[in-house]
């Protein structure tokens, strides 16, 4: 097996949460009327390195659907693999938190159709930077984690840029490490 | 913390302010198989009129049927559908490239424009138009033009009016498809 996939399952193996999450996003910038609301999914793994914060990696889909007249299946994909840092603001693990992500897109596509009406399939990946904020909460004991961010993506000197709202169940699979003084 | 946050910050305002997205960004730096859209753009100033005309995506025009090109049908034909009416330059060469070329006066009536209605020719001796094509690379022509024309009265008779009384000025034409 390669090594960067078996990495990949080490890393969240020794996860102690993980997260899959489905919400809405929407492409902001300039040009990007076109496109619908989109989707995104990802599965998020965390491991506490304090109280409050934990060291996260991500990897989601976004897919981004283009109204450009053609009536085909026109739109954006990105896969992007993400490592952040989660910090709560009141340092307990839970309520409010921000959350800054760095990574990689590991693919990227977008298929539109030129003025000529031949389809162009682009092929990217890029460099990923994030910036979140949320608020983790219990439902019946049940964790769960609200959360928005923007998120960008950037190759070939351009950036595609993205909001995303989320809502997603958390699954803890250890404790904290809480200390009395 | 604070010191990561900031960075995090900061890298997400500097790429924001990339102001095309990745797709716009290939397309324009010709990433995509170099079909890259080219505006294609006519100016030109008819007795002190100015008519214009822009072309976005110019090479994707239909080769039989387009709004601005330049044709290879044994001489060199550029053809323009503007807001004032048609126009027409034929480059008398069988191969085309950067120079100076005129098609002069005398030689029968020859049809250049349309304004207000009205048929421009070269018809007279002294009438003619000059072209220089000073840019032709990856299929497109760029360059300026001028000429003085007689105007075809509207008799029915093929009449023309005073000659050279129509003066083309300050005329260019940039990124222009020549379809072959």
């Amino acid at each position: 097996m390669p090594k960067g996939p078996l990495a990949l399952i080490v890393l969240f193996g020794i996860a102690m949460q993980a997260n899959a999450q489905l919400g809405v996003t929407k492409l902001v910038g300039n040009n990007t009327s076109q496109y619908t609301t989109g989707f995104t999914a990802f599965v998020k793994a965390g491991y506490p390195v304090s109280d409050g914060s934990d060291i996260t990696l991500e990897i989601g889909a976004d897919i981004f659907f283009l109204n450009d007249g053609y009536g085909t299946a026109d739109g954006t994909i990105m896969c992007p693999l993400v490592a952040g840092y989660r910090y709560t603001l009141n340092g307990t693990g839970e309520g409010f938190y921000v959350e800054p992500q760095l990574g990689f897109n590991l693919a990227g596509v977008t298929s539109l159709h030129d003025a000529a009406g031949n389809q162009i399939n682009l092929n990217y990946h890029g460099v990923v930077f994030a910036a979140g904020a949320g608020y983790l909460f219990n439902i019946w004991r049940a964790p769960f984690d609200l959360n928005l961010r923007y998120e960008t993506v950037v190759d070939h000197g351009g950036s595609n840029n993205f909001i995303s709202l989320g809502i997603s169940r958390y699954i803890t699979f250890g404790k904290r490490n809480k200390q009395d003084y | 913390m604070k010191l990561f946050l900031i960075t995090a910050v900061i890298s997400i305002l500097l790429s924001a302010c990339l102001k095309q997205s990745i797709p716009d960004a290939m397309l324009n730096a010709e990433d995509y198989g170099g079909q890259a859209d080219v505006t294609a753009t006519l100016s030109y100033k008819v007795n002190g009129n100015p008519v214009n005309l822009t072309v976005p995506d110019a090479e994707s025009q239909n080769p039989s049927s387009y709004t601005l090109g330049c044709t290879k049908s044994g001489d060199y034909d550029l053809d323009a559908i503007t807001s004032s009416g048609e126009f027409t330059f034929v480059f008398l060469t069988d191969s085309l490239t950067i120079g100076h070329y005129v098609f002069p006066g005398g030689y029968g009536p020859q049809f250049i424009t349309t304004y207000n209605g009205q048929d421009e020719y070269t018809y007279y001796p002294t009438d003619s138009m000059s072209f220089n094509v000073t840019s032709y690379k990856n299929g497109l022509i760029s360059g300026n033009f001028s000429g003085q024309l007689t105007p075809m009265l509207s008799t029915g008779n093929n009449d023309f009016g005073a000659p050279s009384s129509v003066l083309i000025t300050n005329g260019s034409f940039k990124n222009v498809p020549v379809f072959y």
